[in-house]
């Protein structure tokens, strides 16, 4: 039909401005030293070969040579040190969980109903919550909360822990053959679990670790805390040459499951589940031919600050005296502000120049001439290849897909993996990336985008740029299931 | 709970944990599986099946060793893990939503042979040893099956069975149970199970048509599936010795009128005769007889109710008639009415409700029931009871297997009968036949 060929060509012709416009930007650099470089060609012809006798015609002496020398080693040496040492993340391994702690959605409904019999509201309530969660039937909970009621003991959340970290720790050293004697760091996370001693003492004590290795225990810093001893690890491997950091990353669900009627805080015991990840980084050069990814950025930002941001997950008292996890109802709008921030940090350092150019000017013309225009969103999908957004529920991954204009496949990570293993807290980046590993979907130089949210309220992204081709793995937590995948997730799930 | 010190003063049997199993792998876009109309005659009933092993079977087993291979056992007949819906028109089938299987954890004062030693006056206790399980009041969320782990004193421990009639016979309960120990034991079931279709009624007697004996329309019960009885029921179970049958036997007929009668109809001739001497109404002149006819084998196949339902009118005086004549009658004068209790309930459109054990003294024969099939620890029980619960007014008999001893294996009566007629019925039993 005429009406529809001019908009088809329309739109190529836009596509080919686009690209257009982007390498000529992204290369300019380039493009200006074409121009130099054929000038300078075309006056050294002209000139001919018995005029470039350099050499001669700079009349230099031995002391001049000598100096100039030092000066570049010099110049050279400064520049090699102050540089910042190079992290790479050399292979990591996800807990997967055994059958025996699979819960399907009518097992935890019935379950729901005979822990909550003295208030039906709230049982509805949580069904339709699961109903929309996206999750799937095969997440898991630990073995205290398959009883009615759960047997919430500090034994249990030890043996919880046990589990978790010690399977995800024994992975690790077997794909990496990592002795337990070379680890100079170790960083352990998890949120609302932190017993004394700490659970890094206890896998000190496991793997009887070195006296003098350095170890730290976050606790309490919510989902984005993988990040965070992500980030500690890299200031530490600044400072440390030639260590091995081992950062666990893990929530125990044991002693947090919610034994009250308030709705805020029934929601996470429909969501979190059990999950735990082990990464191993190193500074070695010579991990710098089997590392799988290098560090490039972490970008942290903290909304802390502003009161709304403070409370919108909070840990408190309902009105039985119950401790559960409230969370507020302005929780998106307050993430989609920490995510901006987070982007306007992020954005200089990793978009290409024509984006930066096109946000620059729509700034600039929003500023000046008409506040109207609507504000430029780069394109992040210029920047990286593969994004790994916590799966935190599916209102987070909705929000984000929509801000970032990301396409379904770019977030299908994300989604599979709160279908196959719920929200796992600070381990869901990981479980995320071995996603895209199984799928066979990682090259070397591609660029990915870890963002986590966490309590505080915390917004922490960390970009990782792929260092060899990897082929798809034969073990993981994907390996069984990897072909079942993608699946379509209904919008609601009739239970 | 927290166990309270008081209750076990009450009850032996203490600290019951609850939790679940599931299958190990999804079953998979909540498959639904249609009912039969057999399976909705037997809704309102319940089978307890309760397995004691000594110390030597369980010695090194822990909860975590019983529970772990469970979910494998569920993958198989993943109907029991599933949960009764309705569907618009009313009728009740299975979604196969995973829900699970319920595991109650549970502790015994007594040691085990203290335990089977109790034949006491009162309700048999092997009731505390398996759930008292009720579909309802809340109908979708009801487990189908609940196992018992109860650790005795001394080390032993029994496996209480509970499963919801509505799922299949006692066949397919043993059936079911039994594949555990084999799962623990190594033994994977290759293929895939079977879905066993009913055949229309295969009766050799033409039917009579009309409507079944066996089966007693009860007060609707909406969605909590239990009749209430108008008497008090009390259920006793005693041990016929393979040497006390082999004396019976002897005594009641000749060689040659043996033919095809079997320990089943001489011990529910034995009792029935027994019964209506102590009935005032010298009843029951109808009684309800419940076989296996047609389903041997129940390995491998999805639960069903595949068993024959039966009816034998007596035309002669029951309490003076010969035992031999009344067993012949049960043998070979039965009417099935299989094909009758289909078409009642497909016609049943207004939903009525219906009981069939007890709603005539029933006799329920289970000689050939694999029940000490499960082996733990390659260790056969050391003795096995099932009860059946949700029975009628007029009472219900079951015939076991016996445990093995030196002799033979003799037959196991358990009879739920109204509390009154217990106690004499026992005592001409014992005077008359030397049993009970």
């Amino acid at each position: 039909m005429p009406p529809v060929l001019p908009d088809f060509s329309n739109s190529v012709k836009l596509k080919y401005v686009k690209l257009g416009y982007q390498y000529l930007v992204n290369h300019v650099l380039m493009l200006m030293l074409i121009p130099v470089m054929a000038a300078i060609l075309i006056e050294v012809l002209r000139l001919g070969p018995e005029e470039i006798n350099l050499l001669n015609s700079l009349h230099f002496d031995l002391v001049q040579i000598l100096c100039s020398c030092f000066f570049i080693i010099f110049i050279a040496t400064v520049y090699f040190m102050s540089k910042p040492r190079s992290i790479y993340l050399v292979d990591y391994a996800c807990y997967k969980p055994p059958v025996t702690c699979r819960v399907p959605f009518a097992t935890f409904m019935e379950h729901s109903r005979l822990n909550l019999s003295s208030n039906p509201r709230s049982v509805e309530f949580q069904m339709r919550i699961l109903e929309r969660s996206g999750l799937g039937e095969e997440t898991c909970l630990p073995p205290a909360i398959h009883y009615i009621p759960p047997t919430q003991t500090m034994e249990t959340a030890r043996v919880e822990a046990e589990i978790v970290i010690f399977s995800a720790m024994d992975s690790l050293f077997k794909k990496t053959g990592l002795k337990p004697k070379d680890i100079d760091i170790l960083i352990v996370n998890c949120s609302l679990f932190s017993p004394t001693p700490s659970l890094s003492a206890m896998v000190i004590n496991k793997y009887k670790l070195r006296s003098n290795v350095k170890s730290f225990n976050l606790s309490g810093m919510g989902c984005s805390a993988g990040l965070i001893s992500i980030d500690l690890a890299r200031d530490l491997l600044q400072v440390h040459p030639n260590s091995n950091a081992v950062v666990v990353s893990t929530e125990i669900i044991t002693p947090n499951y919610y034994k009250g009627n308030e709705r805020a805080m029934l929601l996470s015991n429909c969501l979190f589940r059990m999950g735990g990840a082990a990464i191993l980084l190193s500074n070695h050069r010579s991990e710098r031919w089997r590392a799988k990814y290098h560090l490039v950025h972490v970008v942290r930002t903290h909304k802390g600050a502003d009161d709304k941001a403070y409370r919108c997950v909070f840990e408190e008292e309902d009105k039985e005296g119950k401790v559960g996890i409230s969370l507020s109802k302005d929780l998106m709008a307050i993430a989609g502000e920490a995510l901006k921030s987070n982007i306007t940090t992020i954005g200089p350092l990793v978009l290409p120049a024509s984006e930066q150019l096109l946000f620059l000017l729509t700034l600039i013309g929003r500023k000046i001439f008409n506040p109207k225009w609507k504000p430029y969103i780069p394109d992040f999908k210029q920047a990286f290849e593969h994004f790994c957004i916590h799966a935190g529920g599916r209102a987070v991954i909705d929000e984000l897909q929509k801000n970032l204009q990301l396409s379904a496949e770019h977030v299908e990570a994300s989604r599979m993996t709160l279908h196959r293993f719920g929200n796992t807290s600070s381990s869901s980046l990981w479980y995320e990336m071995s996603y895209i590993e199984a799928k066979g979907r990682m090259k070397r130089g591609d660029r990915i985008w870890q963002i986590a949210f966490g309590s505080g309220f915390k917004c922490n992204s960390a970009v990782w740029k792929c260092n060899r081709t990897i082929k798809t793995p034969t073990d993981g937590p994907w390996a069984d299931c990897i072909d079942r995948y993608p699946v379509h997730i209904p919008e609601i799930v009739k239970l | 709970m927290p166990t309270m010190v008081a209750a076990a003063m009450e009850s032996p049997v203490w600290g019951q944990k609850l939790s679940s199993v599931v299958p190990a792998k999804v079953t998979g876009d909540n498959k639904d599986f249609e009912l039969t109309n057999m399976d909705l005659a037997m809704k309102l009933h319940y089978i307890k099946g309760v397995y004691f092993f000594q110390s030597e079977a369980v010695q090194d087993l822990s909860v975590r060793d019983l529970k772990e291979p469970m979910f494998q056992w569920l993958e198989f007949s993943f109907t029991t893990s599933g949960r009764i819906r309705r569907s618009e028109t009313g009728r009740p089938f299975i979604k196969c939503n995973d829900g699970g299987v319920r595991i109650v954890e549970a502790n015994c004062d007594k040691t085990i042979d203290e335990w089977l030693a109790t034949n006491d006056n009162h309700q048999s206790p092997d009731h505390l040893l398996a759930y008292n399980q009720v579909l309802g009041p809340d109908l979708g969320f009801s487990p189908l099956v609940f196992v018992q782990l109860t650790w005795f004193k001394c080390g032993g421990m029994s496996v209480g069975l509970s499963w919801a009639h509505i799922l299949g016979d006692a066949f397919s309960a043993s059936a079911f149970i039994n594949m555990l120990g084999q799962i623990m034991a190594g033994q994977i079931p290759s293929k895939s199970f079977q879905v066993h279709n009913p055949k229309k009624s295969e009766s050799p007697n033409p039917s009579i048509p009309g409507k079944p004996f066996s089966l007693k329309k009860v007060d609707p019960v909406g969605d909590c599936w239990i009749t209430a009885n108008n008497r008090k029921m009390e259920t006793h179970c005693f041990h016929v010795t393979a040497k006390q049958l082999h004396h019976i036997e002897s005594t009641t007929y000749q060689p040659s009128q043996i033919d095809n009668i079997s320990c089943f109809e001489i011990l529910s001739a034995i009792i029935w005769q027994s019964l209506s001497k102590i009935r005032e109404d010298s009843g029951p002149r109808i009684v309800t007889i419940c076989t296996n006819d047609y389903l041997k084998m129940r390995e491998n196949e999805m639960p069903t109710n595949g068993m024959t339902l039966s009816t034998v009118e007596a035309d002669f005086s029951v309490s003076k008639g010969e035992i031999v004549e009344l067993a012949k009658l049960i043998a070979e004068k039965r009417m099935p009415e299989n094909g009758l209790i289909e078409e009642l309930l497909q016609g049943n459109e207004e939903g009525s409700d219906f009981i069939v054990y007890g709603a005539n003294l029933t006799f329920v024969d289970l000689e050939e029931a694999n029940l000490y099939g499960l082996k733990l620890k390659g260790k056969k029980p050391v003795f096995v009871n099932y009860t059946i619960n949700g029975v009628g007014d007029e009472g219900t008999v079951l015939i076991l297997p016996g445990p093995e001893k030196e002799g033979g294996k003799g037959k196991i009566v358990t009879m739920t009968l109204p509390e009154y007629q217990i106690e004499k019925l026992k005592n001409i039993l014992e005077n008359d036949w030397n049993i009970a």
